[in-house]
């Protein structure tokens, strides 16, 4: 056999390429998206219900303090803010017509519904509790319209996963080069090291690095889970993978460790572990696997909570917050007391979250806890209905992840959609006392930057991820053809 | 009761009904596309049939049924991996494209033929053509009803 | 170009070893290794969307718990936001006492912020205080839902607030407490520490609950004095701010005898004529058991004579006690004590700190370490600690034929929507009413006997049968014992049982049963009017 010419393409591990390249050859053509359209006018409908209902609590009071008397039922508090965000949604739904491809039509209204409950609750808070762009709601305003930017640019313009497949290692380096940045550079906020400033740029660096916790290991078990699988190293009763291959899970063990230490962060540690256990789970199926980690996992956080004295704050806390009411339990009972307040059906959005002195009774309301503040003016009835919205992003993220090409792209949609949902797991039940609480944010709904950002990358890279290309692809054209006869004839 | 927190509980009621309307909808829609899928079996598009392969990955005579799109290969990302020296890490992916099956060489040493030819670009290929890649040799069978 | 190609493609010209077979699973023919094994994701990604369904169960369960079981608790609870909120501008409802007199009332500061005053420094102990700065304690405390308006005296109300423009309903309290016994409880302890409980063993009014030293609340309320009094409070030695009569826990000494009484007699294991042979021997040298002796005071009075119940208790006789105790043994001392309510906090409006007849965990029945402590707890020394509430019950119980009230500060609750009223309930049929009688009729000996008129001397009123028990709590030796008396009257009809605690008081029962004749005397006059 003789050798063929050289072709200068790369060495693609897949048939993916393929698609990519192929596809651009096809003119592109907008395709009608009807569930997402219909389900976006629900969201816009349900945040303009939502925005004359806080402005009409608003007045009313306003009315009361005043003495009583007539005030003004029908118009939106801030009409503008929320007419560009809807606006901005229904820009992203243009965008991905446009694109005409066949992805996920679910996404994004239910993140859009996220963000508008966020956004309705900013705007709701005192607005001077944070916002260097113009007070609470509009610099949530503004990330939100960033992101949705990003979930655009990503769901219509990403079709080729090389660049994240390929450079597994390059993004691990990447991810523990920002934890180093951030333990030397960064700034601490409330006892945790976790901002990090490039000039007038801050911003949470654990936030990106969870995505590109997930991307790498999305590369590395996709590529090793039959090696994994493989027993060959058996200690006692327990069977272990092969021992070179476990190094890297050690080494993920000793990196959630290292956050918790380094940067005093029990949230992301717990989330980035939760979803390394996950994950390892989902590419080997070995519930063994799972039981190791989480002895690992209880030996360090038992020995962590020997050692240092914020993480045993943080658990005896959670054991017993009443024990200091007024002081290390504050937070925490405050955020029961607002749960407790709203009941079944809430106060109301804007008629709950009493000021006492002018500032509401949890500071950190707008970042840790708007779970609590979603519990007390939506009540019961409310905040079922959120959880519902993060059980319908992680349950679409899984069927897309199941329903992918290959094994990568299911392991990096499972990932990003079980980051949502532990993440979300995780801040919700630290505001209800079920786990100890962590300082993380609740995804699209709490305020900041960087976790807006972080998840918007999520939302864009699962929509692009969907595309279903099980389906049948159109016929090669004639005109593709007659360009590769001329193709044929330069070369 | 007041009349004015009356009419402001209505708004607020509605938006929770908003939000309970939506996650009704969400969840029907998740609810079909999962029938759907499960109603549609694995569309099995065609099947390729070992004829040779002196290294015995895969085995002769071992049959693979196939996607939309299957790539070949010795890398072990590859939906079909040969184990043979002749073999690219990815060398050769197979497409079902409209109604019909196409091969497409992406970039082997060593190169993909059917029935014997040398393949270049995108060519179709019909139900019972041999492929060959490295010393591995391929049949493309019509997939069992 | 060609540097491309080796590069891209150099692997493939090693032969590999041991890597890993297709990919794709063959329909038919030879399975590769890894074949029998489950590796497919789809499996794996399902179970693990369960998982996250089950947390997410979890945290709603979560949710409902707060939001629903915990909801009225936590969000009337005076340490809420909205409830701190609202005392910024709701005015509290007033509170009286069972005449009409005003206890408790608004006054507003300069910024027309409503702060709290009180008609008397007397009521400290059991009106507490409601603080801007240091929130409400007492009364104030355990009736802040309603007194705040965050609860409404209509419960369809309560169920409807959310819709109400102005939903705080502020309730006016009338308490079943009168100054003027209250007053007389407060100058009868004088510059003592000590407690006074005065309740009707009827109804479980409580018309008197007095703690000293007192303080002025309405300087703790009153945010411009606030401070300095509260630090001042606080760390004075006295312990003002402790409510005495319901969280001072005791040793009862004497008085608790009439506990052990019904135990005895109620569980059968003595009767009202049972004597012990050794008991007048004793009286020299002590009653011996397992190697300790329990020593008595009375011998020069009884003399030879063994005692029966009535003359016991008359003459607060030690052995005849110490001897009964072990006869009825542990596990009914205990078992009856906890019907009169030792062991538990008392429902009641205050908190209340629970009594105890032993610290438990011992492996004698009841939980007693051995049969000398249960000796000296029949009557009432070694690990037996008791609350002046729990006592003013225990006379109120034998008053009232042996049938326990639920004792009760509030008699109404009234607000924009309606009265709730608080009707008298029984809280424990303790012992039968013939056992009753006989113990009322030798409390009524010990304050009227010869012998025990020695005791109990002070506690007699001239126009009213008296019946009681006087009480000497010794503590380490070189601390002044406590005084105690608890006794209810008339005889005949009891009307007003109470129980009387001077701290550390010295000399015997010399302090509590005058302090208790002065008490049934003001009582007399309140009742006469």
């Amino acid at each position: 056999m003789t050798a063929a010419p050289p072709r200068t393409a790369t060495r693609a591990p897949s048939g993916l390429r393929v698609v990519g390249r192929e596809a651009r050859r096809f003119r592109v053509t907008p395709r009608f998206r009807g569930r997402e359209l219909g389900l976006l006018v629900l969201v816009a409908l349900s945040l303009y219900i939502g925005a004359i209902s806080l402005g009409a609590t608003e007045r009313f009071r306003a009315a009361q303090l005043a003495g009583g008397g007539p005030f003004d039922m029908l118009t939106p508090a801030r009409p503008e803010l929320f007419a560009i965000y809807i606006g901005a949604l229904f820009a992203v739904h243009a965008a991905l017509v446009v694109a005409g491809r066949r992805t996920d039509q679910i996404l994004l209204p239910t993140v859009g519904l996220l963000g508008g409950i966020g956004l309705l609750l900013m705007e709701r808070l005192p607005q001077s509790l944070a916002g260097s762009l113009g007070g609470l709601a509009q610099t949530q305003l503004i990330w939100l319209v960033i992101g949705l930017a990003i979930v655009a640019g990503l769901a219509t313009s990403v079709r080729n996963d090389i660049w994240l497949r390929r450079y597994k290692y390059t993004w691990a380096a990447v991810g523990v080069g920002l934890l180093v940045l951030t333990f030397l550079v960064g700034r601490d906020v409330n006892g945790a090291r976790l901002t990090l400033s490039i000039g007038p740029l801050s911003g949470q660096p654990s936030e990106l690095l969870k995505v590109i916790l997930v991307v790498f290991l999305a590369g590395y078990l996709s590529e090793n889970r039959r090696l994994l699988v493989e027993e060959s190293t058996r200690i006692g009763p327990v069977r272990l993978p092969p021992l070179p291959y476990l190094a890297p899970m050690v080494a993920m063990w000793a990196i959630a460790l290292g956050i918790v230490i380094v940067q005093r962060d029990l949230g992301a540690a717990l989330l980035f572990f939760a979803v390394f256990l996950l994950l390892l789970y989902v590419s080997t199926a070995r519930v063994s696997f799972v039981v190791l980690g989480l002895v690992a996992f209880v030996l360090g956080a038992g020995a962590l909570y020997f050692l240092f004295g914020h993480v045993r704050t943080r658990i005896d806390i959670w054991l017993d917050p009443f024990v200091d009411p007024s002081g290390a339990g504050y937070q925490v009972i405050q955020a029961l007391h607002a749960f407790a307040r709203g009941g079944l059906i809430g106060t109301g959005l804007g008629a709950g979250l009493p000021l006492i002195a002018g500032r509401p009774p949890i500071p950190a309301l707008h970042t840790d806890f708007p779970f609590a503040a979603l519990g007390e003016e939506l009540g019961l009835v409310g905040i079922l209905a959120i959880l519902g919205l993060y059980l319908v992003l992680v349950q679409r993220g899984l069927r897309i992840a199941s329903a992918a090409q290959d094994e990568f792209r299911a392991i990096l949609a499972a990932g990003l959609s079980l980051v949502i949902g532990v993440q979300a797991f995780i801040i919700a039940g630290g505001n209800l006392k079920l786990i100890p609480l962590t300082g993380i944010t609740l995804p699209f709904v709490s305020y900041g930057g960087s976790s807006l950002i972080a998840n918007a990358v999520i939302v864009g890279l699962l929509i692009a991820l969907s595309e279903r290309t099980r389906e049948p692809l159109p016929p090669p054209r004639r005109l593709g053809r007659i360009r590769r006869m001329l193709d044929r004839g330069a070369a | 009761m007041d009349a004015a927190v009356l009419a402001i509980w209505v708004l607020r009621l509605i938006f929770l009904a908003i939000l309970y309307g939506f996650l009704w909808m969400v969840v029907r829609a998740l609810v079909r596309d999962l029938r759907s899928a499960a109603r549609e079996p694995t569309i099995e598009l065609g099947r390729l049939v070992v004829v040779a392969s002196p290294s015995g990955e895969p085995a002769p005579s071992a049959v693979f049924a196939l996607d939309a799109i299957t790539s070949l290969g010795r890398d072990v990302n590859n939906s079909i991996v040969l184990e043979d020296e002749f073999v690219s890490a990815t060398h050769a992916a197979l497409t079902y494209r409209g109604r019909a099956w196409y091969v497409e060489d992406i970039g082997s040493t060593n190169g993909t033929f059917v029935n014997g030819s040398q393949v270049d670009g995108l060519s179709p290929i019909a139900f019972g053509d041999e492929i060959q890649i490295g010393q591995v040799r391929l049949r493309l069978e019509r997939a069992r009803a | 170009m060609a540097g491309t190609t080796s590069g891209s493609s150099g692997r493939g010209a090693q032969p590999s070893a041991g890597r890993p077979a297709a990919h794709a699973y063959p329909v038919t023919g030879s399975a590769p290794s890894w074949a029998g094994r489950r590796l497919g994701i789809g499996v794996a990604l399902g179970r693990v969307s369960l998982v996250l369904a089950f947390l997410f169960g979890g945290l709603a369960v979560g949710a409902g718990y707060w939001q629903v079981i915990e909801s009225s608790n936590l969000s009337r609870s005076p340490d809420d936001a909205a409830v701190i909120a609202a005392a910024r501008n709701v005015l509290r409802g007033e509170i009286f006492d069972r005449d009409g007199v005003r206890l408790a009332w608004n006054k507003r500061d300069q910024n027309g912020e409503p702060y709290r005053a009180y008609a008397s420094p007397v009521l400290s102990g059991v009106i507490g205080y409601a603080s801007r700065q240091y929130g409400p304690a007492g009364l104030e405390a355990a009736w802040n839902a309603q007194l705040s308006g965050a609860a409404s005296a209509d419960p369809l109300r309560d169920l409807t607030r959310k819709f109400r423009a102005d939903p705080s309903e502020p309730q006016n309290l009338k308490t079943t407490l009168v100054l003027a016994l209250q007053q007389a409880a407060v100058d009868a302890l004088g510059k003592n520490r000590g407690a006074v409980v005065m309740l009707n063993p009827r109804t479980g009014e409580v018309l008197a609950l007095a703690s000293t030293p007192t303080f002025s609340a309405s300087d703790v309320a009153n945010p411009k004095t606030a401070a300095t009094t509260f630090d001042k409070l606080r760390s004075d030695d006295r312990l003002p701010l402790l409510p005495r009569a319901t969280s001072g826990q005791y040793v009862p000494g004497s008085v608790f005898k009439i506990v052990t009484s019904i135990a005895a007699l109620g569980s059968g294991a003595v009767s009202p004529d049972t004597t012990y042979a050794d008991q007048p021997t004793s009286e020299r040298s002590g009653w011996p058991i397992d190697g300790f002796r329990v020593r008595d005071g009375h011998h020069l009075v009884t003399g030879s004579k063994a005692l029966k119940f009535r003359e016991a208790v008359e003459a607060s006789c030690n052995i005849w006690f110490a001897e009964t105790g072990v006869r009825t043994g542990g596990a009914a001392l205990v078992e009856w004590s906890s019907r009169l309510g030792f062991g538990s906090q008392i429902p009641f409006d205050l908190l209340t700190k629970p009594s105890q007849v032993t610290n438990g965990g011992g492996s004698l029945g009841g939980g007693f370490s051995d049969r000398v402590e249960l000796a000296n707890a029949a009557y009432g020394q070694a690990e037996t600690l008791v609350t002046p509430l729990q006592m003013a019950l225990v006379a109120s119980t034998v008053a009232n034929g042996g049938v326990m009230m639920r004792p009760h500060l509030v008699l109404q609750a009234t607000g924009k929507s309606g009265t709730t009223t608080i009707d008298p309930s029984v809280l424990q049929s303790v012992v039968a009413p013939g056992v009753a009688t006989e113990i009322g009729a030798a409390m009524r000996l010990a304050v009227s006997g010869t012998i025990g008129r020695v005791y109990t001397n002070g506690a007699a009123v001239r126009g009213l049968a008296v019946a009681g028990k006087s009480g000497t709590a010794e503590l380490d030796p070189g601390s002044s014992p406590h005084s105690w008396f608890i006794g209810f009257a008339p005889y005949e009809d009891p009307q007003i049982a109470l129980a009387v605690l001077v701290e550390g008081s010295g000399g015997g029962s010399v302090k509590a049963s005058p302090i208790a004749g002065d008490l049934f005397r003001a009582w007399q006059a309140w009742a006469k009017r």
